[in-house]
This record gives structure tokens, sequence and C-alpha cells, in this order.
């Protein structure tokens, strides 16, 4: 299963048509050019991709390691099996 | 316009069926090709009449992904045009007091394809959530608020919705803000893409959409001619940039057109059907306020759509504002070519108008084969005809019974 961390990292390179290499764990959403409602477009693909429904998130969302760890919180309590995710 | 100052167009953009540049429109239009086609997407064979004028444009090729995801299809033709409208015009942005630059757009529809994807995606898929950029895409000022944001321009910004007159009323009310010196330029003009499944269906419930023409799908618009069965549904955008005479020579902006007067009128009385006292309101407002007499006018645009009742009241109503002067002035629709852009119309054939004023050209009447008795002036049929036309008017008409008429001056 591919890192969520890696998907979410393809997401934004491919909405920002930039180089995934420049997009790490801790980079600020913000400043690679993501506002808030880019980050929940990004999710909402996320949502499609994994097959779980996001609920408006708690915690502030700032960088793209938050956005995977949320991902992964909803992974596990969303999705019993996660056999055949990609 | 007495007290005011003079408004004048010197920047033109657009997207359209007959091509996504001026120069391009002009010379498919004066030379009648038509823009009108067999849609061949997922969705035509589902179609009772699937024929339309769609405009031949890929956003892919001028927007990011990121903006893309954001942007409608309306307001990918309206950003397009006005970027060619501000080049034409020789103006950069940064070097003008956008304080005092604003932005008047109309549109029927606004995203009608993000609005209906939400649907679908809801109704027919099954899905419990819609995209977060949805009510941005599908509002229908997103267009107009674009343009406000790309280019910084801090004046009013404002978006008209009557229908098919609600470019020509962006238009007309955006030459108010340069006449009352509120704003030193404005960015104005129309914007609409509803060649989507559901609009075309609620179009084919209408009965108004023109039968498809066997023989030439192209042709299936015919405006004032017996044969006429209604309008072929068409998208794009124009854009004008508008500024004070006085700004433009001083600047030595070239001037296409002036824009002498601006009329509008309700019917008042039914919510589709046109009004010959409605349509002759509005065009005997722009010449009341343009100041001329009906004789002075030498062309006119017809908002002519191609359905049995607007020619025949569009014409009825020419007559009972021009008189006799009615048999001696060229009027012609271009819709017969491409279309009917509806919240676009009024922009793109204003464009058409002031093409025919620079050219000395007036645009043709396509496919008018069969006279009707009820239609009997000078249509300009089926060639452009070389012609002097110093004022030339162009009409808009709508459902909800809003008309807009612009009269335009040769520079």
């Amino acid at each position: 299963m591919e890192n969520t961390f890696e998907t979410v990292r393809t997401l934004i390179a491919n909405k920002l048509e930039i180089d995934k290499a420049t997009i790490a764990p801790d980079s600020v959403l913000t400043e690679i050019g993501l506002d808030s409602l880019d980050t929940f477009d990004i999710i909402f693909e996320a949502e499609d991709k994994f097959g779980i429904k996001v609920p408006t998130p708690k915690e502030e969302i700032k960088t793209v390691q938050d956005v995977a760890n949320l991902l992964d919180q909803l992974l596990l309590e969303q999705s019993p099996s996660l056999q055949g995710q990609k | 316009m007495s007290n005011t100052r003079r408004v004048v167009i010197t920047g033109m953009g657009i997207v359209s069926p007959l091509g996504n540049s001026v120069e391009t429109f002009g010379l498919n239009l004066m030379q009648g090709v038509s823009g009108i086609k067999r849609l061949q997407n997922d969705f035509s064979d589902q179609l009772e009449i699937n024929i339309a004028a769609s405009a031949d444009f890929d956003g892919t090729a001028h927007f990011s992904k990121k903006e893309l995801a954001v942007l409608d299809r309306v307001s990918q033709f309206a950003l397009y045009a006005a970027q060619q409208a501000l080049d034409n015009a020789g103006l950069d942005t940064p070097n003008i007091n956008t304080d005092k630059t604003g932005c008047y757009l109309g549109t029927g529809m606004g995203g009608a394809a993000s609005t209906e994807e939400g649907y679908h995606r809801l109704f027919r898929e099954g899905q419990s959530r819609l995209k977060p950029f949805t009510v941005l895409m599908a509002m229908n000022n997103a267009a107009a608020s674009h343009i406000a944001m790309h280019y910084g321009l801090g004046g009013p910004n404002i978006t008209y919705t009557t229908a098919c007159s609600s470019s020509a009323i962006a238009i007309g009310e955006a030459s108010r803000q340069i006449a009352y010196g509120h704003c030193d330029y404005m960015l104005t003009g129309g914007s609409e893409a509803l060649l989507t499944y559901g609009t075309i269906k609620a179009w084919e419930a209408l009965r108004t959409l023109a039968k498809v023409d066997e023989q030439n799908p192209s042709a299936s618009c015919k405006p004032f001619s017996a044969d006429r069965s209604g309008l072929v549904l068409g998208e794009g955008a124009a854009m004008f940039v508008l500024e004070s005479y006085e700004s433009a020579i001083a600047r030595g902006a070239t001037i296409h057109a002036e824009i002498v007067g601006y009329g509008t009128a309700n019917d008042a009385s039914h919510i589709t059907q046109p009004s010959v006292a409605g349509q002759a309101r509005a065009m005997q407002a722009a010449l009341d306020n343009a100041g001329l007499a009906p004789e002075q006018i030498d062309y006119i645009n017809a908002h002519g759509t191609g359905t049995p009742l607007n020619d025949a009241t569009e014409t009825a109503a020419i007559k009972q504002v021009f008189g006799p002067y009615a048999y001696q002035l060229a009027v012609s629709s271009t819709k017969s070519m491409h279309g009917h852009l509806m919240g676009a119309a009024g922009a793109v054939e204003l464009v058409a108008t002031t093409l025919a004023l620079q050219a000395q050209l007036l645009p043709p009447t396509m496919h008018l084969q069969q006279p009707d008795p009820e239609c009997d002036l000078h249509y300009v049929a089926n060639h452009a005809a070389p012609q002097q036309v110093r004022y030339a008017m162009s009409n808009s008409f709508a459902f909800g019974g809003t008309g807009g008429v612009i009269i335009l001056k040769k520079s």
C-alpha cells in the first residue's frame, strides 16, 4: 500500500503542477500555494481515492503531513480492512 | 447624453462559435460561415435536437490545473476574452488606476456545467458530497469576480442576469459608469456556457429550439425566413474596454466605435412572448438617450432569434419606432451564424455591430430563402453588403421581458 503522505503529495503536485520532490511532510500548505479551499479540494480528491468521508477537521490543518495524518486516522476508523487499497 | 462624457470602445475580445479572436470572428461573419453544427459528445444521442453553436475552446491550453479547478467554462471564456480586450486596447492593468476600473458582465446561467455536475453526482451517482468549489464555480458572479481578482480591478463589479439581454444591459450600464465619470475604464461584456445535457433538455421542453435542417444542419437557424422554426443555442463570450473619448485621445488609443445611446425597457406582459410595445420602448429609449432621429440609424443588428414569434414581433417593433423609414434601413440577424449565445448574445452581437461600422460592411442574415409577409424589411439576406453606416443599433430582447438596446457611432 502506498504511503498516505505519498498519495497526498501526488495529489498536491498534480494540482499545482509542481515537482513532487519539492513537497516535504513539513511543507506548509499556504506556503506551497494551497489556501484553505484548495486544501478541502485535495481532501475531497483523497476521499474519492480512499473511499472515505472526511468530516470538517477539528485540528488545524497546516502542513502536508497534517493532511496525511487526518486521512490515516479516518482510514483506520472507516475501513475495517485496508486490503485492496492502493 | 448631455453633460456627460463621451464613451468609446477601445478594446474587444471574443470566444465564439465563429472563432476565438475578433479577426477570425469578423472574417467568418462577413463570409456567412455558420458555426452551428451537430453536437458530438457523450449525451448528444439522447437529445431530440442535437445541434448547437459550440466554441472550439480548450481551457487546458490557457489555464493551469489549479486555475481550472475553480474556473467553470463560463469564467474561462470571460477571462480569455477580457485579456484579448485589454491587449487590444493597449492597456496594461498595472499602469492604470485599478480602483477606478470596474467590470460589468452579463450571463444567463453562470456556471451551468458546475451546477449540473453537482446534481449529477448527487442524484445520478448517489454520492453524498459535492466538490468544495461547486458553489464558487456555479455562482453567476464568478466570471466577473475572477476578472476583478486577476487584474486587481477594485472598482464596481456587477453581474447582470436578464436572460438573453444580460450582456447588452451590462455594457449599457457600464457605459454610464464612464459617461458619469465614476470610472476611468470598464471591462464589460458577457459570457455563457450552457451547452450541458440538462440545460439543452430544458430548452427542448420550451419548444423554441430550431428543427434540424437535415440537408444542412449548419443552416438550421433561419431568422426572418418563412421556414424559420426556432433558435439554436450557442456559447462563448465577448468583452470590451470602455473609456471616455478624452482618455482614449490622450493616450492615443484606437477608437473602434462610440457608444452614443443605451435604452432598456420591460415588456411587462408575458414571461416568454415578446411584445411590440416593449421592444419599441427599448429602441426609443436608446434613440432618446442618443439624441438621434430614427432616420439617422443605418443598420440594426437585430435580436433575430429565428423563432416565429420573435422575428415577426421585432419587425413590427422596428416599424413602430422607425415608421416608413424602416423599409430603408438595413436589419440583419447574425444569430443565423453564431447561434443564440443567451447572456453573451448582446456582447457578441455588439462586436458584430462594431465590425460593421469599422468595415462599412453589413453582416448578412444567412439561410433566409423564403420571404415571410410578416418580415418584410431589408434583412441583408445571405451575403454581406457594403454600405455606408454612421450609426448602428444592436437589439437584445429576452425571456422575462427586459430589452437592452445600444447605439454605436462610427469613430
